[in-house]
């Protein structure tokens, strides 16, 4: 898992902008629509993002009144120090 | 013969432009975050594009006589790494 984070973070072509939706959805669990809205990307990158973050297991979907929100795996809380060092190379 | 030859050209030029494309975005993402993982790929994918570099210098250079079975072997090696450079060059531009 900690190899997956890295590469799916860091080692592949969308891996920083990735790593700002991870982060954004640590801060506070939102949905795809907010996401756009918050990290001023194309709702369609975000959705590509999101799929690819959710393949890898790195975050987990939920439903909530306003559309499926989605927030960290278990597995990316349990290796969160690893997240951290790719979150602190980050820019906002 | 040489149609094999052909193929195990082919073959290694396909894998140095798509490791020249795996480091170009591995590069990009160091610069950015400086995780071991990607420096780790970058030499990886380095030493990789420098075997098929030596291995297309050879196939254009190879001397008359080789025996064929070992033109048919190599051949099949650079196949082989063309679907695995592939699949890696698939997951990581996703």
């Amino acid at each position: 898992m900690d190899t997956v984070l890295w590469q799916t973070l860091a080692g592949t072509r969308g891996g920083p902008n990735r790593a700002r939706v991870l982060r954004a959805l640590d801060d506070q669990p939102r949905n795809a629509n907010q996401l756009a809205e918050d990290l001023d990307l194309a709702y369609n990158t975000i959705r590509h993002h999101l799929e690819v973050l959710e393949e890898n297991g790195v975050i987990t979907s939920s439903d909530a009144s306003y559309g499926v929100i989605y927030l960290p795996s278990e597995r990316a809380q349990n290796h969160w120090d690893t997240v951290e060092q790719i979150l602190t190379q980050v820019d906002d | 013969m040489s149609l094999v030859l052909d193929v195990a050209r082919i073959a290694a030029a396909i894998n140095i432009v798509l490791l020249g494309g795996l480091i170009a975005i591995w590069v990009q993402t160091y610069r950015e975050i400086r995780a071991p993982m990607t420096l780790g790929s970058i030499v990886f994918a380095t030493f990789l594009l420098a075997e098929n570099a030596v291995a297309l210098y050879f196939y254009f250079n190879a001397p008359a006589g080789m025996p064929p079975l070992a033109v048919d072997v190599m051949a099949v090696l650079q196949v082989l790494e063309v679907v695995g450079i592939a699949a890696l060059s698939y997951v990581t531009w996703k």
